[in-house]
């Protein structure tokens, strides 16, 4: 999935995979890969000797990329604001950036969506 | 299913430059804390297992996670969580997760919360139990506070309370 965020969310074993979002462990109904995907990563929890260990996971998608479909039906809120607002990507690299606290933008921005 | 025994995972793979840079920023704004290490108390064969998914899953039963909130602030993701039984089925849940096609999780949970497979991985000996309670949270969190404070300090409580050995977590 998104092995970056997951380490940086503090998890202290990894297991990662190239699956589209939504289905992390396979297609529906495929047990198989499921159970593959499952064992995989309990051989990774087990393994795991250290703090910051990533195990990458061999399991390669069967569709490519652009033909995947893993978008929901209705683009998420802050895709639809990123694409009708394109100063919300400033705002979320000043979030990144530390220069506004998350909760005070969330504040600012109601403020400004509701006078 | 072709595999790639050398390959590294590429995070951005499946990712459009809104939802790279809505990654990013949810990467910077991570806490910055010393990564835990808890050694398994012993074989995993003997382990308690606990499944916590960011799928945004709720039982019928049980309120939705707050989707509505979010249209209203793109800003702002629920922060809370569910508790999930090991018994529960596609049938059983919905997903409110605005940020992917929850389709599939609908037809089969197993896709993103494997209550089938971890149960047959008991059955076949790789674990010791299932936990009677697993647990789902709304993965959209650009500010993570709220559910670091109250959210998390609850889940540990209860999988303490179920001597839980190992928490296997499975983003979506």
């Amino acid at each position: 999935m998104i092995p970056d965020l997951s380490a940086a969310a503090g998890a202290p074993r990894v297991a990662a995979i190239e699956f589209p979002f939504g289905r992390p462990l396979g297609q529906p109904h495929d047990a198989a890969t499921q159970r593959a995907v499952l064992h995989a990563t309990l051989d990774a929890l087990q393994g795991a000797s250290s703090p910051g260990t990533v195990v990458h996971l061999p399991f390669e998608w069967p569709e490519p990329p652009d033909q995947v479909h893993w978008h929901p039906k209705e683009p998420s809120p802050i895709v639809q604001l990123l694409a009708r607002d394109p100063t919300a990507f400033q705002r979320l690299a000043r979030l990144a950036d530390g220069d506004i606290p998350p909760e005070a933008s969330r504040r600012s921005l109601r403020k400004r969506a509701h006078p | 299913m072709a595999n790639s025994p050398h390959r590294v995972v590429d995070s951005y793979r499946y990712l459009s430059p809104a939802s790279r840079a809505i990654i990013r920023t949810m990467i910077a704004l991570a806490p910055r804390d010393p990564l835990p290490w808890t050694p398994l108390r012993g074989p995993l064969s003997k382990a308690t297992v606990a499944l916590v998914s960011t799928a945004g899953l709720s039982m019928l039963a049980d309120p939705p996670f707050d989707a509505e909130r979010e249209r209203q602030d793109p800003w702002w993701g629920d922060p809370s969580y569910r508790v999930i039984p090991r018994t529960a089925t596609e049938a059983d849940i919905v997903a409110s997760h605005l940020h992917i096609e929850t389709a599939y999780i609908q037809q089969d949970l197993d896709v993103a919360l494997p209550l089938r497979r971890l149960a047959e991985a008991k059955v076949a000996g790789l674990i010791g139990a299932l936990a009677p309670s697993h647990y789902s949270f709304m993965g959209y969190l650009l500010d993570p506070a709220e559910f670091l404070e109250h959210s998390v300090p609850a889940m540990i409580e209860r999988m303490q309370a179920e001597s839980v050995d190992a928490a296997v977590f499975v983003p979506v």
